[in-house]
């Protein structure tokens, strides 16, 4: 063992302590001391240990927990990154934080969220076994670039990636290019019919064929560009699945009730987080699970079990209400909250925190891209909107071109006033922050209501 | 009263939340009672330009933007062309801005040919210009304008095109010259995201002003109640301003 690797793992240590101290959630500043004094420290730590990346647009985080819960679920010893560490950095400080001083991982299995741009990176120094590609959206578009670019990002990575088995969704033409030009054995998962009778207005992020640039005929979409595509002119098309969704029972904003069928076995399977977009993230599951060889009953079983939090539809009961929290952070996946939570059968109130801060993404044109039309179609089911966070002027301005009507509206900057005011209402409250919205909003409530902070 | 929008690859030409600049204007003029029609018009669709009043092009991505060059040289671009001699009102943002220019070039030389209804080129360079950036515009009685830029390329005027403002804060066309966009007739060209018109009511209200003139004669506009929407101005110019 060289030294360097010794000191690195050990400054580590002390940083997260010392952070962890001063009572802050930091996984990034840990990772980044390592790395100064052993640029290769990842290397040496992920050598013997069998890894899952799991990296895409959207779903990451879901999908990690709930891939997580089928791995404890099947008696496998692993470790995660649990906080959103899913940069080089943050995966480095994971792995050291679960590593004795000498180097060696306490657990021969780790599962890893890759952040899409920094994947590339972490996959040459980790030599995984599943990678799990969930999808590719456009997204924060000052940060990573076009669709084009996120996805030449993680073909990069999927060529550092000789020797895993790769997941790839079945229904995103972009993400299933992936499996051009690779030698490795491929799983590709899909949902074989239409999810919502009805949805919402949304953009194709990717109308036009990879390979040929002609328009895509679709048989059905699920959502966004997701579905059964083919390219008349090329005959690109969305390939056979090994794990499908073969039906659809139910969907509400609390689960979605569906059957998946892999290797002609049926899994009659309760997906435990509401919209399509989940359904997809248990489909991803349980081709990761087919990936491991895992019992797929046990995996299943696991997604009817499962708990995300952390901003994924996370329940805060606070003094009898209870407050609900979704994630929003680009269109495709915000379309898809609004998918479910407008199907809420009593009034709700809906609150949207607009942050712009690089993890949110600074450029918030985004939002006229989200069809919060379909909010204000609610009517009587939507008993009034508060807009919160850095840029909740502009989100006012978006409700209002949307059609809402102004005594709806209300804009609050003040986290404590927003909470003090969503408690005090008698109806369900759907909370949906960007990024750091959602970390301002849950360290204001766990310092007021005495709720666990997100690293423990 | 009624004002014709087309509104250009909408399918294809759909970055950064640009359709709202077409929600902003039909909701503008609907709410003082003037009626408002918005026809898509995308590949393989004819363009008759004269049935227009008001046309709007956003930015797009590289991959699609390929795909739409084929489509403008049958037949759209010399439609185009012939509406901005004509003296129809466009609105373009970012892609569909540098479209109307002659040419965009890229780093390494390779040369994509665009409308040629501007007097205007762009160069590409390695480095974006990212952020929130303001601008002032002499023609808005120096009103300032917000919004976000986002492009790696930079833009050059030709001697008949006149800049749309001056840039305060950020880069504007080409981090160079301090001109941001681009005025021709009854052509307004940025590279403003944001959503542009939403947060500048002053620019839009100017922009509907000028096609129902065209139109019509002189036209003035009822003022409407915009005080969200200068909420959300001032809230930007003073945070540029602060950052100063």
């Amino acid at each position: 063992m060289k030294v360097s690797v010794f000191f690195s793992i050990l400054s580590c240590k002390l940083a997260r302590f010392a952070i962890r101290l001063l009572g802050r959630g930091g996984t990034d500043f840990p990772g980044r001391v390592a790395l100064k004094l052993c640029p290769h420290l990842l290397g040496t730590l992920a050598k013997d240990v069998t890894t899952i990346l799991v990296t895409g647009t959207n779903g990451k985080t879901t999908t990690s927990r709930m891939i997580e819960q089928a791995l404890t679920d099947s008696g496998i010893s692993f470790f995660a990154n649990k906080s959103g560490a899913n940069l080089l950095s943050g995966v480095t400080a994971e792995f050291a934080m679960h590593s004795s001083l000498t180097g060696k991982c306490r657990y021969p299995y780790a599962l890893i969220e890759a952040d899409e741009a920094a994947f590339k990176a972490i996959s040459r120094y980790v030599d995984a076994k599943v990678v799990v590609v969930t999808n590719v959206f456009r997204d924060q578009l000052d940060r990573y670039g076009e669709v084009t670019h996120t996805l030449d990002n993680i073909r990069i990575g999927i060529g550092n990636s000789k020797n895993a088995t790769l997941c790839f969704n079945a229904d995103d033409s972009l993400s299933r290019s992936l499996a051009d030009e690779v030698d490795n054995p491929v799983l590709f998962y899909g949902v074989d019919v239409p999810i919502y009778k009805e949805r919402v207005a949304e953009l194709s992020d990717a109308p036009y064929c990879i390979r040929c640039k002609h328009e895509y005929v679709y048989d059905y979409v699920t959502y966004g560009h997701l579905g059964g595509y083919r390219c008349p002119a090329c005959g690109y098309s969305r390939p056979k699945t090994d794990v499908s969704v073969t039906e659809v029972r139910s969907t509400d904003t609390e689960k979605s009730e569906v059957v998946m069928t892999a290797d002609g076995r049926n899994y009659d399977t309760t997906v435990n987080l509401p919209g399509g977009y989940n359904i997809y993230n248990a489909c991803a599951t349980m081709a990761c699970g087919k990936a491991m060889g895992l019992d797929l009953e046990v995996v299943s079983k696991s997604l009817s079990s499962f708990a995300c939090g952390f901003g994924r539809m996370e329940k805060f009961d606070i003094e009898g209400r209870s407050l609900r929290m979704i994630l929003i952070k680009n269109p495709a996946g915000c379309n898809q909250v609004l998918n479910f939570l407008t199907n809420t059968t009593e009034p709700s109130l809906f609150v949207v925190c607009l942050n712009d801060r690089a993890q949110d993404g600074k450029d918030v044109s985004w939002i006229w891209d989200v069809d919060f039309e379909r909010v204000v179609e609610m009517g009587d089911k939507l008993s009034g909107l508060i807009v919160s966070g850095v840029r909740a002027d502009d989100m006012a301005i978006r409700f209002k071109y949307a059609g809402l009507p102004l005594e709806k509206l209300q804009v609050i900057k003040d986290y404590d006033q927003l909470i003090k005011t969503c408690i005090a209402q008698d109806k369900p409250v759907y909370i949906m922050p960007t990024y750091t919205a959602m970390l301002g909003l849950r360290e204001r409530i766990s310092k007021t209501y005495g709720f666990k902070d997100f690293w423990e | 009263m009624e004002l014709k929008i087309c509104h250009l690859y909408p399918d294809i030409l759909n970055l950064y939340g640009d359709r709202g600049n077409v929600i902003c204007m039909e909701h503008r003029l609907r709410w003082r009672g003037i009626d408002v029609t918005t026809t898509g018009v995308s590949i393989g669709e004819p363009l008759h330009a004269a049935d227009y009043d008001l046309f709007f092009i956003g930015g797009g991505q590289d991959f699609e933007q390929e795909v739409l060059l084929g489509d403008l040289g049958v037949g759209k671009a010399d439609e185009i062309k012939a509406a901005v001699v004509d003296g129809k009102t466009f609105l373009a943002i970012c892609g569909g801005y540098q479209m109307l220019g002659a040419y965009y070039k890229t780093w390494d030389g390779v040369q994509c040919d665009f409308i040629g209804a501007l007097d205007l080129y762009t160069i590409g360079s390695k480095e974006r210009m990212i952020g929130n950036y303001m601008f002032t515009c002499e023609e808005l009685n120096g009103q300032t304008v917000v919004g976000f830029e986002n492009h790696s390329g930079k833009t050059y005027l030709g001697s008949g095109v006149r800049p749309m403002g001056k840039v305060l804060i950020g880069h504007g066309n080409n981090g160079e010259d301090g001109g941001e966009g681009a005025r021709y007739n009854n052509v307004f060209a940025t590279y403003s995201h944001g959503c542009l018109l939403p947060k500048n009511p002053v620019l839009c209200d100017h922009i509907l002003t000028t096609a129902l003139a065209q139109k019509y004669g002189t036209v003035q506009l009822e003022p409407l109640d915009d005080t969200l929407e200068q909420n959300a101005h001032l809230y930007m110019q003073n945070r540029l301003q602060a950052a100063k």
